[in-house]
């Protein structure tokens, strides 16, 4: 007997939540990287986990995910490259310490 | 109670203590680890839930290739974290808590955004209404190569880039500093 | 008829460009040269039309699709037919020989080149308010002849008096174009549409309807502002600031005659309103009465010419108001003749005199500068009216058509007619004859150079033949070349108008010689003192000027007091109480952009929970 449908929605939905709080709140950079892999990830549970149920036929949301996947990878070089210039350039790489976005 | 009731609520265990670790191990390296076990995890359902090929993806690219980019950032970046937080000693989530209240900037206000987020997620789940029966699993590895490269073939040429983008900019990224330093050759 | 008439009012533009961007390189003699060879070239190319339409050419007339606002199509285009041709070949005409005589007149002015860009200028605003076959055109054309003058009468605006009455000129006639423009919405909302031919034609069928004698009367009401009719005429006498060519050009010959050229370029409209005819006859006569008085005790020679001008505005605008389409149109073209002679003529006097303008301190120039003089006389006969003289001809056509319409009028015209030659007259004695009042001044006097003389000589052979030889010209009677909208409205000639009209122009030169030539200065100051409180107020105008500031001036000034004080406090509070507000929140929301990119990610989550919050109470 499959599972219903909500076990998996749900999962995605506390995960996520746990990837925003540390994506918020964390001030280390490579930490704040990691919980966004988090969110990323229970997003992809969301989709496929739909795919599966709603439309079993298909594959949009496995292929969305491929493509989630493929931009995260990306994302955590760029993100990563970025932090380790931050680093070299400031010996520090708390996030509470970097404002130049500053208007 | 089947075994697939089993089988999620130990993944379900995993992700979730997981994450929580990923967030609030003290130290950076633990919680690289338990970013790693999370994905495998993640991936174990993506199995049950007939993805197969996003399930072997998932451990390619996600446990394979990005946990090692991380690790070799954090090694690289010689965070102290690595010796141990200035303030590194294991907490308890009541720790947690009270340093969140102190902390100078937002206090408890993330947490308390991320605890709405998921409540409020839930609450909308609650009203979907009867979850619709899965039907017959239709797709395979093969279905998914064929998707690919006919109906999303122009999303996969521009992810295509966009990855190449990304490697070019991250070698620009980190490649520039380390010519011009005068110790060099540190990259 | 050449293909290429749209030139004439096009070719001046084009001058006045090459002179405002090449004036200074050019020189003194090519840039000049220049604006005067656009001004010739377009009076020939007009003379080429006129006698292509006396061999019974059809009128000219082309025109380009400019706007559509809704159902208002605006086209633009220039006519050429036999109105346009009697006015354009007077204008082309006297510009042309004014900006040569301005050449010896303006030598080593500081602004020389800045005076011939802005007369070319004009002279394409006069050229296109006259061919215009459409109101918007045509109010073009007007608006830039008002610039033109404004910024010329200004030209030495080194002396603040200058910069108040080019002021004054621009206020002034400003007042009166509020007319065109209000004339011009009333139109295009009646009649649907600017062209002069549609207008006529939407008139035709709504004789003695309201809009018709509104849109006259603002049409007027334009016109007397521009041809300083009563009671916007304070500004001309002022405008005589500027330098004697732009006098002669635009405050005698052409701008001012503009005014006259409206009304009939409009004619079919106060045609089809009797009220606006009456008017405009009324509003002529008491001016030119009005403007011939108080010339006759003006000491300075300018602005007895300019009171002279005012006046015969009046007769022109007296006769096309009783009906004399015919004589107005004619008398504005002689009269630009003439007048243009006759400010040249004061402005040699004046140049030679070295700026002197009183004839008082004159005298006895007419062996000094007998050239001068002798053109000088020409115009001044001209304008009094004997004949054979051009003015002989359209003032009598005038009288005539006065004399038939209404016998009031008429005799006004005669006594104005008097007043005109015993004015002249009195200017020509005391300019011309008699002992040298000032020594200084009669010592430094000597003849113009041949670039300013050559024009007087010029402009005198029209003042002189025209009149007499207009049939010839134009290969018809006058009357019939500018019959309006096919029916000549000849008047039979009256031997009794006839012997009026020379009369009195025979009487008031023999009054004037008697008077100033002949009885000595000290019986003429006990008449004066004998008449004192009669001398007081026309020496003074009538105290229009007095009048005006008293009521307008002064009435604006209190009215700009109290909107000074609601701007300052209400506007300005509301004003500076915006910016105090926006100020304040942008430092109250300026800490949200901190910089820290957590901050962001925390407000869009707490943006996505709203949106979750919103979409399920309103989705639910």
């Amino acid at each position: 007997m499959p599972l219903p449908l909500p076990y998996f929605l749900v999962l995605g939905a506390l995960m996520f939540a746990v990837g925003a709080w540390g994506a918020l709140s964390r001030s280390n950079a490579v930490r704040v990287l990691m919980s966004i892999e988090l969110m990323l990830n229970a997003v992809n549970i969301n989709l496929v986990a739909f795919n599966r149920y709603l439309t079993p036929s298909e594959l949009t949301g496995q292929i969305f995910s491929i493509f989630v996947i493929t931009i995260a990878a990306a994302e955590a070089a760029l993100g990563l490259a970025i932090v380790l210039m931050i680093a070299r350039r400031r010996g520090a790489i708390d996030i509470n310490k970097i404002n130049t976005l500053r208007g | 109670m089947s075994l697939q009731v089993v089988a999620f609520a130990v993944l379900a265990a995993l992700i979730l203590y997981g994450s929580y670790k990923v967030v609030a191990s003290p130290l950076i390296t633990h919680s690289a680890l338990f970013l790693a076990l999370v994905l495998v995890s993640v991936a174990g359902v993506f199995l049950m839930l007939d993805a197969v090929f996003l399930a072997v993806v998932q451990v390619l690219v996600y446990a394979g290739a990005v946990m090692a980019v991380i690790i070799f950032a954090i090694m690289l970046s010689e965070q102290r974290e690595i010796g141990g937080d200035p303030s590194a000693q294991r907490m308890g989530f009541g720790e947690e808590l009270r340093r969140a209240l102190r902390s100078r900037h937002w206090g408890l206000l993330p947490a308390a955004a991320a605890a709405l987020l998921a409540v409020l997620a839930i609450a909308g789940i609650g009203r979907l209404g009867a979850p619709a029966a899965p039907g017959a699993a239709s797709t395979s590895v093969a279905d998914v190569g064929r998707a690919l490269l006919t109906d999303y073939l122009v999303p996969f040429e521009i992810a295509s880039a966009v990855l190449l983008a990304a490697v070019i900019g991250a070698i620009v990224l980190t490649a520039r500093e380390g010519s011009d330093a005068r110790d060099g050759g540190r990259s | 008829m050449p293909g290429s008439m749209w030139l004439i009012p096009v070719l001046p533009f084009a001058a006045s460009a090459v002179l405002l961007f090449f004036g200074r390189r050019l020189g003194a003699v090519l840039g000049p040269l220049v604006g005067a060879a656009a001004t010739g070239t377009s009076f020939v190319l007009s003379l080429l039309g006129l006698l292509a339409l006396r061999g019974g050419a059809p009128a000219y007339h082309a025109q380009i699709r400019w706007a559509e606002v809704g159902d208002l199509s605006i086209r633009m285009g220039f006519m050429f037919d036999k109105l346009e041709a009697a006015v354009v070949t007077m204008v082309t005409f006297a510009s042309f020989f004014i900006q040569l005589y301005a050449m010896g007149y303006m030598r080593g002015d500081a602004k020389y080149n800045r005076f011939f860009t802005i007369v070319s200028l004009f002279t394409a605003g006069m050229l296109t308010t006259v061919m215009a076959d459409n109101l918007l055109l045509f109010t073009l054309g007007w608006e830039i002849m008002g610039f033109a003058s404004f910024s010329l009468i200004g030209h030495w605006f080194e002396k603040i008096e200058n910069a108040w009455a080019a002021f004054k000129a621009f206020v002034t006639t400003r007042i009166g174009d509020l007319g065109l423009m209000a004339a011009m919405f009333l139109l295009a909302a009646q009649a649907g549409t600017l062209q002069f031919d549609g207008i006529f034609e939407a008139v035709e069928g709504a004789a003695g309807a309201w809009w018709v004698t509104l849109a006259a009367l603002f049409l007027f009401w334009a016109a007397v502002g521009k041809s300083a009719q009563l009671p916007l005429h304070v500004w001309l006498p002022d405008a005589m600031a500027g330098p004697t060519p732009v006098s002669a050009l635009i405050h005698a010959a052409t701008m001012v005659a503009a005014g006259v050229f409206l009304v009939a370029r409009n004619y079919a409209l106060f045609e089809a309103s009797g009220t606006a005819l009456d008017v405009v006859a009324w509003v002529g006569g008491v001016t030119l009465l009005f403007a011939a008085v108080v010339a006759v005790l003006q000491e300075d020679i300018k602005k007895v010419l300019a009171y002279s001008t005012m006046s015969q505005l009046g007769y022109m605008m007296m006769a096309l108001g009783v009906g004399g389409y015919a004589a107005g149109v004619f008398h504005v073209v002689t009269h630009g003749y003439f007048k243009a002679l006759l400010f040249l003529g004061a402005g040699s006097v004046i140049h030679a005199l070295h700026h002197e303008q009183n004839m008082h301190r004159m005298g006895g120039l007419f062996r000094r500068m007998p050239v001068t003089a002798v053109t000088f006389i020409i115009g001044m006969l001209a304008l009094a009216g004997i004949p054979p003289f051009a003015g002989y001809y359209s003032k009598d056509e005038i009288l005539l058509a006065a004399y038939e319409a209404n016998s009031a009028l008429f005799w006004i015209g005669s006594v104005g007619a008097l007043l005109t030659a015993f004015y002249m007259t009195r200017a020509v004695v005391l300019t011309f004859f008699g002992r040298p009042r000032d020594k200084h001044v009669f010592e430094h006097a000597h003849e113009s150079p041949a670039v300013m003389t050559v024009p007087l000589l010029a402009l005198a052979v029209p003042s002189l033949l025209y009149g007499l030889l207009a049939p010839q010209l134009l290969g018809q009677p006058v009357h019939q070349w500018l019959a309006f909208g096919g029916h000549a409205a000849h008047h039979e000639p009256s031997s009794f108008v006839m012997a009026v009209a020379t009369g009195v122009a025979v009487a008031g030169i023999l009054l004037g010689a008697v008077v100033f030539g002949v009885v000595p200065a000290a019986s003429r100051k006990a008449v004066i003192s004998a008449l004192r409180p009669l001398y007081t107020v026309i020496k003074n105008k009538f105290y229009f000027d007095e009048l005006y500031q008293a009521v307008f001036v002064r009435g604006t000034r209190a009215l700009a007091g109290v909107a000074g004080v609601v701007d300052r406090y209400v506007i300005d509070g509301l004003v500076n109480g915006a910016a105090a507000l926006t100020v304040f929140i942008g430092s109250q929301t300026r800490r949200l952009t901190n910089g820290f990119a957590q901050a962001y990610m925390l407000v869009l989550v707490g943006g996505v929970v709203l949106g979750i919050i919103v979409f399920q109470a309103i989705g639910g």
